[in-house]
């Protein structure tokens, strides 16, 4: 049962993940046509938002599970790294991608190279795929984990310069939504669907970190028990 | 008693998936050639590997002549006095002359020795100035053999030199001659850190490493040699430096990846972009006139590919005295390209942007290079997709090409 666990959480964020767009574009209000060049298209928002949201929870554990690896050699630390790496990947994919047809409908063009937090986000995404990529092209061992785990370590500061990049610069993405003080407060009804969005990306990506751990927990297995049978 | 010249302190290193070496303790005094003949994958090549500094420790601390080289916490410490090394995978680059890499080794060390009795003594003379990719194997473990001994005739101080396996691939004449030099090193008072399963050095061992055990070699058979003179001069300085420009100049290998990457985006530039756009304002014109610097920096340091042949790069780095790089062809090439692009558009040259132009293809380069010397300890570093991290610069370099524009610099 406990194995179904990760199974169970995944699915809950499907659904939520659904559900929320059912909500965004069935019932969250409109906006204002003089606040927006594309009204129809800020409804992007209810996914955009809550994945770059997830992304940086994935970015967090990467962060502590390359740190537990590197200071403390820890096999669930690296553990964390691969499954905090993939769904980073994955979020970060789903916000670059929805910020982009975004991009192209508000601003007329897809990417802005000038726009602090588009590139910040942009460099964690390619930093979570370059992890991926590269892990999957090397060998397992010390030396293959402590060089992508420090690279996880640096790669972090991107994430603060991602988070504050709208509050220095607001070049193209606006000033924060939530939390940013009354000018920038959602109404109730849009905050309730980004709530569940938020919810919802939070259990997909607890599903597919648990998912991914328990993966690399049974390959490091299969690699223990190949190396038993060398000797024989 | 003489000086204990290295010591090993509980070291353990891993490799790959597993623990080859477990709080290890070791050590050597000068006038002592420790030989490690171990069984294989016993650890002699860790350990050897370890004592040069290259490998990062789990636990404990290198020493060499009484100081820590490197801790387990990963302070690292230029040693005081350079060592000899000869790397299992001989350390070489193909594009280096026979002459050229047995001189820097001595260079590292600050100190030359007239290295043709050497050269005569294993039959390199006729070969010293070919390159080292076409020597035959067994050559090329003598240059690699001799790089690591010969630093040991240098001067009157005692040096620790590293040997993995350096008779390997020698004819008998050449394993003879290479005993005879090992005892003219002993008694030198050099503390030498040796692997092999060759026979032939049990006659000059003075210990036995095996299953983690020192033992007093009895069938030590050395005998007390006339001690050869030999003079020593003072070293060329700017090895590192020298190193670089020889292999760009012989190999041009700069002009050969960043240079065409370079070209090719002038290239392209010219053929997209109109120049009466550049009058008329439509882009950003000191952007238009770096991006080829800009694209010649992206492909990194060349070198760096160079010195992943036969571990070259493992070499230059335990000396700790910097790694060979391309950054003063880099630097050429960018302001020339960049001064290219401002012809090609037909504009007046701008000596700041041409400057500017060629720093960026170092500063570029330097990052790149960065990010490749990272990930040089993986075992395929070449497969790790660190391309993929290139991005990183395009936001600075778009924030530049803004504030150059802002401050009219054009």
């Amino acid at each position: 049962m406990t194995k179904r666990i990760a199974e169970t959480i995944l699915l809950y964020g499907f659904i939520g993940i659904g559900t929320t767009l059912g909500l965004a574009f069935l019932a969250a209000p409109s906006v204002s046509i003089n606040a927006f060049e594309s009204p129809n298209a800020q409804r992007i928002f209810y996914w955009h938002v809550p994945a770059a949201w997830a992304a940086f929870i994935a970015f967090g554990f990467l962060f502590v599970g390359s740190a537990m690896w590197f200071f403390k050699r820890s096999n669930a630390g690296w553990r964390m790294h691969v499954a905090g790496a993939e769904a980073g990947l994955a979020t970060g994919l789903m916000t670059v991608w929805s910020g982009m047809v975004w991009g192209a409908a508000e601003w007329g063009v897809p990417w802005d190279w000038t726009d602090v937090r588009l590139n910040t986000f942009g460099l964690l995404t390619f930093l979570a795929l370059f992890l991926v990529l590269g892990r999957q092209s090397q060998p397992d061992g010390v030396e293959t984990r402590d060089t992508f785990s420090s690279f996880g370590l640096f790669g972090f500061v991107l994430v603060p310069v991602t988070y504050v990049a709208t509050r220095l610069w607001q070049i193209r993405h606006p000033g924060p939504v939530i939390g940013g003080g009354e000018e920038g407060s959602l109404n109730s009804e849009m905050g309730l669907i980004l709530l569940v969005g938020a919810i919802s990306f939070t259990l997909f990506i607890i599903g597919h970190m648990l998912m991914s751990m328990r993966i690399t927990s049974l390959e490091q297995r299969l690699e223990s028990i190949q190396e038993a049978m060398d000797k024989v | 008693m003489s000086e204990v010249l290295l010591s090993l302190n509980g070291v353990s290193v891993r490799r790959g998936s597993s623990s080859v070496l477990k709080n290890l303790d070791l050590e050597v005094s000068g006038g002592q050639l420790v030989l490690l003949n171990d069984k294989n994958g016993g650890g002699k090549s860790t350990i050897i590997e370890a004592a040069a500094g290259i490998h990062p420790l789990e636990t404990g601390e290198i020493r060499h002549h009484g100081n820590v080289i490197l801790d387990s916490s990963g302070r690292s410490k230029q040693p005081q006095f350079a060592f000899g090394l000869t790397l299992q995978s001989d350390g070489c680059i193909g594009s280096q002359r026979v002459e050229e890499h047995i001189l820097n080794a001595l260079d590292v060390v600050g100190g030359r020795i007239h290295i043709d009795t050497w050269l005569e003594r294993y039959n390199l003379t006729h070969r010293r100035h070919d390159l080292i990719s076409h020597l035959s194997g067994g050559q090329r473990r003598k240059v690699a053999m001799l790089a690591g001994i010969l630093p040991g005739f240098v001067g009157e101080t005692p040096r620790l030199l590293f040997l993995d396996e350096p008779a390997a691939g020698l004819d008998e004449d050449a394993r003879t001659a290479l005993v005879e030099d090992l005892q003219h090193l002993r008694e030198r008072g050099n503390c030498i850190l040796l692997a092999s399963h060759h026979s032939d050095f049990n006659a000059c061992a003075t210990h036995i490493f095996r299953d983690n055990e020192l033992n007093v070699n009895d069938s030590n058979t050395s005998n007390v040699h006339e001690m050869v003179d030999i003079k020593t001069t003072s070293s060329q300085s700017g090895v590192v430096f020298r190193t670089g420009l020889a292999l760009n100049q012989r190999t041009l290998s700069t002009l050969a990846s960043n240079g065409i990457a370079g070209f090719l985006t002038l290239g392209m530039l010219l053929a997209l972009v109109d120049s009466s756009a550049i009058d008329s304002n439509l882009i950003q014109a000191s952007g238009l006139f770096l991006s080829a610097a800009f694209a010649a920096g992206l492909v990194g340091d060349s070198m760096v590919a160079m010195l992943h042949e036969h571990r070259a790069l493992d070499w230059w780095k335990a000396h700790r005295q910097g790694i060979p790089n391309s950054y003063l062809h880099a630097l050429i090439l960018g302001a020339g390209l960049t001064a290219l692009t401002q012809l090609g558009y037909d504009q007046d040259i701008s000596w700041i942007i041409v400057t500017i132009g060629g720093l960026l293809t170092v500063s570029t380069m330097f990052v790149i290079r960065g990010i490749d010397l990272a990930t040089s300890r993986l075992a395929r570093p070449r497969a790790a997709f660190t391309r993929i991290l290139t991005p990183i610069l395009i936001l600075p370099f778009a924030l530049f090409v803004q504030w150059i524009t802002d401050s009219n610099l054009l």
